[in-house]
């Protein structure tokens, strides 16, 4: 039997995953089994998440093909998660993850909800905008607070971050990324 | 003051429980997982602050408790009634839950998400839990703005909980139709239907007690009526046919199944000594020739009750001092003695 993942080499290992208590079996060859590190699957059942994990399979598997290096250099300008830290975890650090990460996963997430649209109810009394207009917003108001230089700065270093991830020119997001972290690294001394 | 489970089951034979849970993050911080000790701890400060008269609204008296400051046995002994959930368990952080005298409603701050809120009820309720938890959340979201996405909805930690955050389930006991061999392709029929099942006690090889937990696969795409509709009727369908299973073993087995009861009752009253996993067993078979008539009670009982009893953590708590694992299965037998129904 050929293996299933690559589809090239012999399969000489079995894998069993049950889920909901249906058993399923896979046959992988050895190359492949190593890259794929089983042990996110054994994780699924952890918690009240039974599907949580998945994602850094689904998302891990597919980063093999598509460059990994440009993706490994994303990482969301507000909580500063990391594209592998997203993956590895198969969890947003805050809200703006959604617009950072939200474009490199809607496969992803349309398949595991298989959907990608919210039909559920809305907040009550509050505003809803899309995401980068609340993004936006917030900028906004701290650069009224603020009013310094450098706030300046990392506000359009933010969106230009936003615009470089959105055409996925992941070189221009690295540079914007490094100015990002410069700034802050000199505030904080500052401070 | 009677908890929410120990009331004794009524309607629907089968159904034990009912659960409702939404995953909700303020607009304005990071999720839990970046915010560090300082951001956790003002966070939880001015949730606590801010909902302290949640009670009025939802007619309950709440008490809050510091998860991070709470004895390790305690929050086990919570998760073990299915208050917290394992991650509560863990997180060193600030974190806090608002919780009803009757742990049937809870507002965790600060574990996964911001705000989880939960609401538990015996037997088949999520439509009037739906009802109750949505209205806790507008009043909570009147306080606080919420991370909302007009395209993604609520916006949680995890991808599994995004749009409607709401994870609605139900626990129901299937002791003779998960036995069956078609169990598990009934299981796979569920799961396109958009239901997940799995056992609740024990472990891939082995479930103890027959419990399992239905809840929908899905936060994204569907309303909140409709996640409820899906996993009620999975429940429904289930316990139906659980039922059937259990009519036909009536007609047929009669006289095994009473040999089979009395026995594990015998035990059940006269051990001294039992293991979880027994004890579950035995329990699961009492609970099943309840619901059948095939025995009858002096007095209502609800053997759910007993079943979340036995757990290790819930029986440390009973006990003044700590528990070796011998000492835990003759507490075990002791509280199963003394609670255990009389039949007539």
């Amino acid at each position: 039997m050929l293996c299933e993942r690559c589809k090239i080499r012999e399969a000489n290992i079995q894998y069993t995953e049950v889920v909901s208590g249906v058993k399923k079996e896979h046959h992988f060859c050895a190359q492949c089994a190593k890259e794929m590190d089983f042990g996110v699957y054994a994780a699924i059942f952890d918690g009240e998440f039974p599907i949580g994990k998945l994602l850094s399979g689904l998302l891990g598997i597919e980063d093999d093909n598509q460059g990994p290096d440009k993706l490994h250099q994303i990482a969301c300008p507000t909580c500063g998660t990391t594209y592998d830290a997203f993956v590895r975890d198969s969890r947003f650090g805050c809200s703006d993850c959604y617009s950072v990460f939200g474009p490199l996963m809607e496969d992803s997430i349309k398949q595991l909800q298989g959907s990608l649209l919210h039909t559920g109810k809305s907040p009550v009394n509050q505003n809803i905008e899309s995401l980068s207009e609340s993004a936006a917003k917030t900028r906004g108001k701290s650069i009224k607070d603020e009013t310094s230089e450098e706030e300046k700065e990392l506000s359009e270093l933010d969106s230009r971050l936003k615009e470089a991830l959105r055409f996925e020119d992941y070189e221009t997001a690295a540079v914007c990324r490094d100015r990002i972290k410069e700034i802050r690294k000199g505030n904080e001394t500052n401070a | 003051m009677h908890r929410w489970f120990e009331q004794t089951p009524a309607g629907r034979p089968g159904i034990i429980s009912s659960r409702i849970r939404l995953a909700r993050n303020l607009q304005e911080y990071s999720f839990p997982a970046k915010l560090d000790e300082k951001e956790s701890g003002e966070m939880v400060h001015r949730l606590e602050f801010g909902l302290r008269d949640i009670g009025n609204f939802a007619e309950k008296n709440f008490e809050f408790s510091l998860l991070n400051e709470m004895e390790e046995l305690d929050r086990a002994a919570l998760k073990e009634r299915r208050v917290l959930n394992s991650a509560a368990l863990l997180k060193k952080n600030p974190s806090g839950i608002l919780l009803s005298k009757e742990e049937d409603m809870g507002i965790v701050l600060n574990c996964d998400d911001h705000i989880r809120i939960q609401l538990l009820g015996a037997g088949l309720c999520l439509d009037e839990l739906w009802d109750k938890a949505d209205k806790i959340d507008d009043c909570i979201n009147e306080r606080f703005p919420y991370a909302f996405d007009d395209r993604f909805g609520y916006l949680t930690s995890f991808p599994t909980n995004v749009g409607t955050g709401l994870r609605a389930s139900v626990v129901v006991h299937l002791p003779m139709l998960s036995q069956g061999r078609k169990f598990s392709s009934l299981i796979g029929d569920m799961s396109r239907f958009g239901a997940s099942v799995r056992g609740v006690y024990g472990d891939v090889e082995e479930n103890f007690g027959s419990l399992y937990e239905i809840s929908n696969l899905k936060t994204l795409g569907q309303t909140e009526r409709e996640i409820i509709d899906t996993v009620t009727k999975a429940a429904i369908q289930l316990t139906n046919q659980e039922m059937q299973v259990r009519k036909l073993s009536l007609q047929r087995r009669r006289i095994e199944r009473e040999d089979e009861v009395y026995k594990s009752f015998g035990v059940l009253k006269y051990a001294r000594r039992l293991t979880f996993r027994d004890a579950m067993i035995f329990l699961s078979q009492l609970m099943a020739a309840l619901s059948d008539g095939l025995v009858l009670a002096k007095n209502e009982v609800s053997v759910y009750r007993l079943m979340l009893g036995i757990q290790p953590a819930v029986l440390q708590k009973i006990s003044d001092r700590p528990l070796s694992k011998e000492d835990l299965d003759i507490a075990r037998a002791e509280f199963i003695r003394k609670e255990l129904p009389e039949l007539k």
